[in-house]
């Protein structure tokens, strides 16, 4: 049972909002420093961590690829389709979450 | 398997199960969102259908990675009987302006011109 002091939000340029679990946020090397760090970063106390450089499309491809890589971790193949109008931005992106 | 649930400018991951009845993902959502399970509508966006609580996601084609729209009941009582009306929001979900979506649209015009 998912309780609200599991998840992490992340906010995009736009201000939209992802509510994702932490076990998915934890993919990114970026986010997992950021959360689990004593202290370090405001993002520990609030759960919630913004990215004004990423847009919310992206934002929503790369939180589907966190779920999507927690279920090949478990063994479960599966495509993971991306356009190619938005490989760049989604590179980007993936750099900077260390993904 | 996970799915995708939205309301207005928001988006909630969910982990769940394809067999697990809607009534349960409404109580995860309830843990996240602070909304009672009565007040919450969960409707499959395409095709377009109110999710049944007492049936499972899989069982009304809910399947991995699906959008699902969130709908609270509007908050109202009728004067008349005293009770709470049952009418529910319309679905609301925001979506991104896509800056490249415009730039397509020109250029398509462009080379229209040019034939």
């Amino acid at each position: 049972m998912v309780r609200k002091e599991d998840t992490v939000r992340l906010i995009s340029a736009e201000g939209y909002e992802f509510v994702i679990e932490r076990e998915a946020a934890l993919v990114s090397n970026t986010l997992k420093n950021m959360l689990t760090s004593t202290g370090a970063f405001t993002e520990t106390q609030l759960g919630e961590v913004r990215f004004p450089e990423i847009s919310a499309p992206i934002l929503e491809k790369v939180c589907q690829y966190f779920y999507w890589s927690l279920q090949f971790a478990s063994g479960k193949e599966t495509e993971f389709h991306i356009d190619p109008e938005m490989t760049l931005e989604l590179m980007m992106a993936a750099n900077y979450l260390h993904t | 398997m996970f799915i995708r649930v939205k309301r207005k400018k928001t988006t909630y991951f969910l982990h769940c199960d394809p067999s697990e009845s809607v009534l349960e993902t409404k109580q995860k959502l309830q843990a996240l969102c602070d909304v009672h399970v009565d007040k919450q509508r969960l409707i499959l966006v395409e095709p377009e259908t109110i999710l049944d609580e007492a049936k499972s996601l899989e069982e009304q084609q809910v399947g991995c990675d699906a959008l699902v729209a969130l709908t609270y009941k509007i908050q109202g009582m009728n004067e008349e009987t005293n009770e709470e009306t049952d009418s529910w929001e319309e679905i609301n979900i925001e979506k991104p302006i896509d800056p490249k979506a415009s730039l397509r649209k020109d250029h398509n015009k462009v080379n229209n011109t040019n034939l």
